[in-house]
């Protein structure tokens, strides 16, 4: 069996230097990946972690096939005639590099071949030997970024998806940073057991692929997934490719249709779940999927649940209200919002409670560095997260 | 025992959390006896600025239920990876939830996954990766020192989680990680000095499919050399970060208003002097005076399967051609 085979039906992220887009692998289709198309269909059937070479579709100046490369072809790098001390005399008009954009694009639809292209704007570059040794690297780099001509194709991970997620927009995932993420998991206290009980309104998934991915494969944990609409967000379970015994786990319940069903149909799921084989009465109305998962759910909920993990965009005080009812004593609760004053709210509302102590709100400072050598300093540019507040229940 | 999933009541000889109050947290044991510092056997007897606490007194008790002391009460509750951070005894410097949590998310670990930790330390980190791989992954865990080693050995045994962890003695620096780990790990996490000494030598015990890694330093010249050597030997996706927390104490706070628009004519003395001053309440989160500035850089990165190991190291060397190392 081999684990590592790209299948047609995958979710795969494909990654072309540090830019990575999720994508569901069909027999034929194409991507677009920036200002690049390219066609996926040599993918199927090659291994995870696979490089491909980007090559121009004859006669598409903007559409790409992909072929599988096993090594790079060692081309002698670039040869640096000459370097400058420092840039005193050098200055930013706009009119050092002689190729127009023009021809550039051509070179561009011609082959994408990045080492090639590098080179023509080296030699077509006015100021590219005044430069210091460091400034015609950092130079190197950025354009061999821009016309990088390889994409490795990733298995998704819930690291790699929270991170893609933030970068492409932090408000499909409720701001959530994958520092939150991280401590949301941690907090939370789940495992590949228990029941855990999860509130969210609008993370793409992610919370519960993060969570149902801690709860792990081949355990008896569930995760009862309360949602506020009439379907839940997917984006990041899908993604996962979690096998289905898995995601039988993982229960997807409205917010108000999963309440009402435990507040006022407590007949339906008291007794126990009818056996296929007894219902042989063909006229008793079939219930739809969204009941049974309702009746599953309270269940689940009745007998109280491990964990309790709330993002919303709402207000989070009347639905911890109403959730940490099924929380059992001794767990923890963990809500997360990307402002402050909500959970200020909360902390000052589960204080009055009693039966609530060890109330924490935490932030967290984030930042990454370019380690090269001489050059190691924190990265220019810097990201914001959210906010975590956790409490301990007491046992009554 | 009381490590091992989730308890109802507390049994004889489990590691219990007592909680005072949010910067008064401890870990008893409940047990009615204890070696004092001398090697003697004594009554175990917790004391805490509320009274008292008979540590036998606790088995029975449900865990999150509230216990009295003689001039007050406290709280019990079962560990926690997290509590445990905070309570444990330290024979190392240790790594703390923020920084672990980072770790957990970065190293894709999940249950089943079979990661590997050097240095063991005070165990801190290990009780988080166990949680993790729980019930069918395995975290196998090095330090060099004799006793440490000895220590952890005893504490995962005391708190019921042998069958997910094998500590043992041993220079991964020097001696890598033993034959019978080779090419098993998901996960590899390198706590250590020279951290660039044991790298190489990841490349044994991660799968042939490929894994990660996370070094955790302190020193940016250890970051340098580390990040150095991984990408000579193949690493992708090399990234080194810090991770700082703070925690806030909510407040409401009484902003009391000058009314300061008279000052624009002449006192005619019939304005009430005993009129009360404005007060506007703000309820806002302030954060402490002191917090952690510095623990640790956390560097990750990935190790490519073998079949686009070749590769990555091309890619790395086109990348880093011209630099020194």
């Amino acid at each position: 069996m081999d684990d590592n085979a790209i299948k047609v039906g995958d979710f795969v992220i494909v990654q072309r230097q540090g830019y990575t887009k999720l994508h569901k692998l069909k027999e034929h289709g194409t991507l677009s990946l920036g200002s690049f198309n390219m066609e996926m269909d040599n993918i199927v059937g090659e291994k995870y972690s696979d490089t491909f070479q980007m090559k121009n579709y004859p006669g598409s100046k903007k559409l790409f096939t992909l072929e599988k490369v096993d090594e790079i072809p060692s081309v002698l790098s670039i040869n640096i005639e000459k370097s400058g001390a420092d840039n005193r005399n050098i200055t930013d008009d706009g009119q050092s590099q002689n190729l127009t954009t023009e021809e550039i694009a051509k070179l561009k639809s011609e082959e994408l071949n990045s080492n090639n292209i590098v080179g023509k704007l080296i030699t077509n570059s006015r100021t590219f030997n005044e430069k210091t040794e460091y400034s015609q690297e950092k130079y190197m780099k950025k354009k061999e970024k821009k016309y990088f001509e390889y994409v490795q194709i990733r298995r998704p991970t819930i690291r790699l998806l929270a991170t893609m997620f933030y970068r492409q927009d932090p408000t499909k995932t409720l701001g959530i940073r994958s520092d939150d993420l991280s401590q949301i998991i941690t907090y939370s206290n789940v495992q590949a057991q228990g029941t855990h009980l999860l509130y969210d309104s609008g993370t793409s998934g992610l919370l519960p692929a993060a969570l149902l991915n801690q709860i792990g494969a081949q355990n008896p944990a569930h995760l009862v997934h309360v949602h506020p609409g009439n379907e839940c967000q997917k984006s990041a379970i899908v993604a996962m490719n979690f096998p289905q015994e898995q995601l039988a786990r993982c229960i997807n319940v409205n917010l108000y249709s999963v309440l009402r069903c435990f507040y006022q149909n407590k007949d339906a799921y008291n007794s126990e779940p009818q056996c296929k084989k007894i219902k042989l009465d063909d006229s008793a109305p079939k219930k739809p999927g969204w009941q049974i998962e309702n009746e599953k759910a309270c269940r689940l909920l009745e007998v109280g649940v491990d964990s309790l993990v709330v993002a919303a965009k709402e207000h989070p005080v009347s639905i911890v209200d109403q959730l940490v009812r099924f929380l059992k004593g001794g767990r923890y609760l963990v809500v997360f919002s990307a402002t402050r004053e909500p959970l200020q709210d909360l902390y000052n509302h589960l204080k009055e409670r009693l039966d609530f102590i060890y109330i924490r709100i935490v932030s967290n400072f984030m930042r990454s560095y370019q380690v090269l050598p001489d050059r190691t300093h924190p990265e220019v540019n810097m990201t914001s997260g959210g906010y975590v507040l956790t409490g301990f229940k007491l046992v009554s | 025992m009381s490590f091992d999933g989730y308890k109802t009541t507390i049994e004889e000889g489990d590691t219990v959390i007592l909680y005072l109050t949010i910067n008064q947290v401890y870990s008893v044991r409940a047990e009615a006896k204890t070696t004092s510092k001398k090697g003697v056997e004594v009554d175990n007897v917790f004391q805490t600025p509320y009274g008292a606490l008979k540590c036998a007194e606790l088995i029975g008790k449900s865990y999150g239920s509230k216990i009295s002391l003689s001039k007050g009460w406290g709280y019990v509750m079962q560990p926690t990876p997290e509590l445990w951070t905070l309570t444990l005894p330290h024979r190392t410097q240790i790594i703390y939830t923020p920084d672990i949590s980072m770790i957990l998310l970065q190293l894709e670990i999940k249950p089943g996954s079979i990661v590997v930790e050097s240095g063991t330390g005070s165990g801190s980190l290990s009780h988080a990766l166990i949680r993790s791989v729980k019930p069918t992954g395995h975290l196998y865990t090095f330090d060099f020192h004799e006793n440490r080693v000895k220590l952890a050995d005893i504490e995962f045994s005391q708190h019921g989680l042998s069958d997910y962890v094998t500590v043992a003695q041993r220079d991964v620096c020097d001696c890598g990680f033993g034959a019978e780990l080779q090419n098993r790990a998901d996960s590899v996490f390198l706590d250590l000095p020279h951290p660039w000494q044991a790298i190489p030598h990841t490349l044994d015990v991660i799968k042939e499919s490929g894994g990660r890694i996370c070094s955790f330093s302190p020193c940016i010249e250890q970051v340098q050399k580390s990040c150095g050597v991984l990408s000579k030997l193949g690493f992708q996706e090399i990234q080194t970060m810090e991770v700082l927390q703070t925690s806030y104490a909510v407040q409401t706070k009484r902003l009391p208003v000058l009314d300061l628009d008279f000052l624009q004519s002449e006192k005619d003395g019939s304005e009430s002097k005993g009129k009360e001053r404005e007060v506007v309440k703000c309820l806002t989160a302030v954060p402490p005076a002191n917090m952690p500035g510095h623990t640790g850089y956390l560097t990750f990165a990935t190790l490519p399967p073998v079949w686009a190991r070749n590769l990555q190291i091309s890619l790395n060397q086109q990348e880093s051609s011209g630099e020194l190392l």
